[in-house]
């Protein structure tokens, strides 16, 4: 038997038990728009009994533990996933950027009525009409070598070609440059949360150890950084015996406990692809650079000493062979004199002897105004396969060219877009597991409600007995 | 599947920007009427295309030479019937210049033919923009001068230019030449319309011998030597007329070929790039349709929960 007191206990511990579950109802609710919040739930134990001569009596129930709802399975899921995102928003980013930067789009309410294009309405900023009108004037030439309207024409076409050629190589450096700064963010994002997960590692351990119990917010805290650390970059968790997740990138070790052994730095080096300036990321401590895996700083690595890279170069051989063809050509003038100077894509400008004066132009032989024997071996140009470019021709060159680019963003795109089903996916089913649900809160805090009121009357029934055993002797 | 209130919001959300994605997407093709405008459309068509279009630029290049081409080839027909007909009355004269003219008449047919080679010289030295026609490659000066004496006759006709000629291309592969020069003495290459080596034509020399022998009243001479030399000048023209006429018809089927071949590359590359209509317009109107579902639904949906029930 309890005998009276014991139950009034029994009800005030009830009490404190339906008013604990009320808390973390609140707590939950107050969570429910934070995302990287996992519900929380009450764990009511039976209190011990008590051995009496009819069988063992329930002293009632108490709360023993707030449990988290998370699957550890899952979050490792969604942080590969995030990595996986991360490298793909960043080439998707890059690649977008340069598709601009190249500005060949296509336009076709640009044509004229009768369905054909005419140079001058061909609305397109792009490389492959400036190239074709400039065979185009080259033939203009041909067909009317004396005119020198036509001559002006042909100058002012070769300079639109090596303005856009030196445009896009710089739009492409100034990419670069971009990228470089993104990735050196990335790199301070990075650290910044390297330091914050240390220091969480630090609070968990030391909420945990005494109380025995698990630090749930502070857990949800430090998987929120864990996943954005995966968006920048592929990590290693390894995870002690004390609740704290040691780090490593690229097989070197970050954060171990509460320290930050490590941190990332950036290291300039010259570009494989002869760039400058480009930079990659290093451990601070060895200052070597790491492998990194995932994440935009792959992302941002690869398609910066990949697909731009090979980009650049591409576009160089392409204006070196224009360069050394048209130029071939037109030295067999009476003057000698190249058409193009310069070597690559950057550098690519007109002579400007030609520019001050077009009748330069070297259309034939000398002494004959009217031969055009060179300006048509230039027109055909257009149509020769050239070694240097894998024997095709400069068009069809810079067609694959642009249809490899469109490749690779299209990969990109499909790639994010696969990510986002995936994520959105994984995502539900966390969201299932540990997202807090208004209209479940709301019963549970009904249930505590009535049990709390339950639990009142318990208290107020005893002390009404109470007060009849005292009036029993009057 | 548990499903919480977030879960709702966030499907919601992802379902109304994946639609209104479509629907950008589906709008853009339906407004401009093209299924590829960017490299990452469809990489494959986008090479296409480029292939295409530049072919397509390059026809039109063609076209343009071939309209310079077929000015230049009338503006030469031109003069060369000038010269035709030139060349018909000085036939003419030599047959009227016999015995049974007199002295006087036969001076003033000499004066008609000085008259002649004036014009000849005026024509065969016709441009068209600042090129002169018939002097080979050295079309930046007159082909033709003529030299007179102290009466006003012809004593001679230079010619100034050279043998050469250019070659146009007027379609991809296919060159054509379509200027002659004045004359051509070297046996090789285009024939000359007054000189020629090889019909034995020499026009402007023959007119000469014809103005002197008339006004010498050398009857003998013209009947014997002008008479068959005019013939052969006559000869010459008369190839030349041809082949021009055999250019221009050339230059008509080249043009006719580049339409045509322009049309089938308009529809080869409206074929890559351009957009269905009506199955966009079609897909267009379906996603509207989920949108609003989307929105009417959830917004039904979003604003219950047991609260609603809760007293």
């Amino acid at each position: 038997m309890l005998g009276l007191f014991g139950t009034l206990n029994l009800g005030t511990r009830s009490l404190q038990t339906q008013q604990s579950g009320v808390e973390v109802t609140g707590q939950n609710l107050a969570n429910v728009n934070n995302p990287a919040y996992a519900r929380q739930r009450l764990q009511i134990q039976t209190s011990l009994t008590l051995q009496s001569q009819i069988g063992p009596i329930g002293t009632g129930a108490e709360a023993v533990t707030v449990e988290q709802l998370r699957n550890a399975l899952l979050d490792g899921q969604i942080r590969g996933e995030e990595s996986v995102g991360g490298y793909w928003l960043a080439q998707q980013n890059g690649l977008q950027n340069a598709q601009i930067t190249l500005s060949e789009y296509l336009d076709r309410s640009a044509n004229s009525v009768d369905g054909t294009s005419n140079s001058s309405s061909i609305g397109n900023l792009g490389l492959s009409s400036a190239l074709t009108s400039l065979f185009n004037a080259f033939q203009s030439v041909a067909t009317s070598p004396t005119s020198l309207a036509d001559r002006q024409a042909l100058i002012s076409q070769a300079q639109t070609l090596a303005t856009r050629f030196n445009n896009v190589t710089e739009g492409l450096t100034g990419l670069r440059d971009l990228l470089n700064a993104s990735l050196t963010n990335d790199v301070n994002a990075a650290n910044q949360l390297l330091t914050d997960i240390a220091n969480l590692n630090d609070q968990i351990a030391k909420a945990e150890l005494p109380f025995n119990g698990k630090a749930n917010d502070l857990r949800d805290l430090r998987e929120q950084k864990l996943e954005a650390l995966a968006k920048l970059v592929d990590f290693e968790t390894v995870t002690a015996p004390d609740g704290t997740f040691g780090i490593s990138i690229g097989g070197v070790e970050f954060v171990s406990g509460k320290n930050v052994i490590d941190r990332l730095a950036t290291l300039g080096r010259t570009g494989e692809f002869g760039g400058p300036n480009e930079i990659v990321v290093a451990s601070a401590n060895s200052q070597t650079a790491l492998t990194v895996r995932g994440g935009s700083m792959a992302g941002t690595i690869d398609v910066r000493d990949v697909t731009l890279a090979q980009f650049g170069t591409d576009l160089d051989t392409l204006a070196s062979a224009l360069i050394t063809e048209v130029n071939a050509l037109h030295a067999t003038g009476a003057t000698g004199a190249n058409f193009f100077e310069g070597t690559n894509a950057a550098n690519i400008r007109v002579n400007a002897d030609l520019i001050s004066d077009p009748s330069q132009f070297q259309a034939g032989v000398a002494g004959e105004a009217g031969d055009n024997s060179i300006a048509l071996a230039l027109a055909k140009l257009s149509s020769k396969q050239i070694a240097g470019l894998g024997n095709s021709t400069i068009n069809d060159y810079y067609g694959r060219l642009t249809g490899r680019f469109g490749q690779d963003l299209a990969n990109a795109n499909t790639q994010v877009s696969n990510y986002q089903t995936v994520s959105a996916a994984l995502l539900r089913q966390r969201d299932s597991i540990s997202g807090v649900s208004i209209d479940e809160e709301m019963a549970n805090l009904l249930t505590y409600q009535k049990a709390y009121q339950a639990s009142a009357k318990i208290v107020t029934t005893v002390d009404e007995m109470l007060d009849i055993v005292l009036n029993m002797k009057r | 599947m548990r499903v919480t209130g977030n879960t709702f919001t966030t499907n919601f959300l992802n379902q109304v920007t994946r639609l209104t994605a479509r629907q950008q997407q589906l709008q853009t093709q339906a407004a401009t009427g093209q299924r590829v405008t960017a490299p990452e459309d469809d990489p494959a068509a986008m090479q296409r295309v480029l292939a295409l279009r530049a072919e397509q630029l390059g026809l039109t290049q063609f076209k343009n030479n071939i309209s310079i081409l077929q000015d230049r080839a009338t503006n030469a027909f031109n003069a060369l019937k000038g010269i035709k007909s030139l060349s018909d009355r000085a036939g003419e004269i030599a047959t009227l210049a016999d015995g049974t003219r007199s002295q006087e008449e036969l001076k003033t047919y000499a004066s008609e033919v000085t008259q002649m080679i004036k014009q000849a010289v005026h024509t065969m030295n016709s441009k068209y923009g600042n090129q002169f026609l018939f002097a080979g490659t050295a079309s930046d000066q007159p082909p033709f001068t003529i030299e007179t004496d102290a009466d006003g006759f012809v004593t001679s006709v230079t010619y100034n230019g050279n043998t050469n000629v250019t070659e146009n291309e007027i379609s991809d592969g296919s060159s054509l030449t379509i200027d002659v020069p004045g004359a051509n003495t070297t046996g090789t290459g285009a024939r000359g319309v007054i000189t020629d080596s090889r019909s034995g034509a020499d026009f402007f020399n023959h007119l000469i011998s014809l103005q002197n022998n008339l006004r010498d009243g050398n009857i003998s001479a013209i009947a014997s030597v002008d008479r068959p030399a005019l013939a052969k000048d006559e000869e010459n023209l008369i190839y030349h007329i041809g082949n021009n006429g055999v250019t221009q018809s050339r230059l008509e089927t080249a043009k006719s070929a580049l339409l045509s071949r322009t049309d089938s590359l308009e529809k080869m590359i409206s074929k890559q790039a351009d957009a269905d209509l009506t199955e966009t317009l079609v897909k267009l109107t379906q996603s509207q349709t989920a949108f609003q579902a989307a929105l009417q639904s959830g917004a039904t949906l979003m604003r219950l929960s047991l609260m609603n029930y809760l007293s």
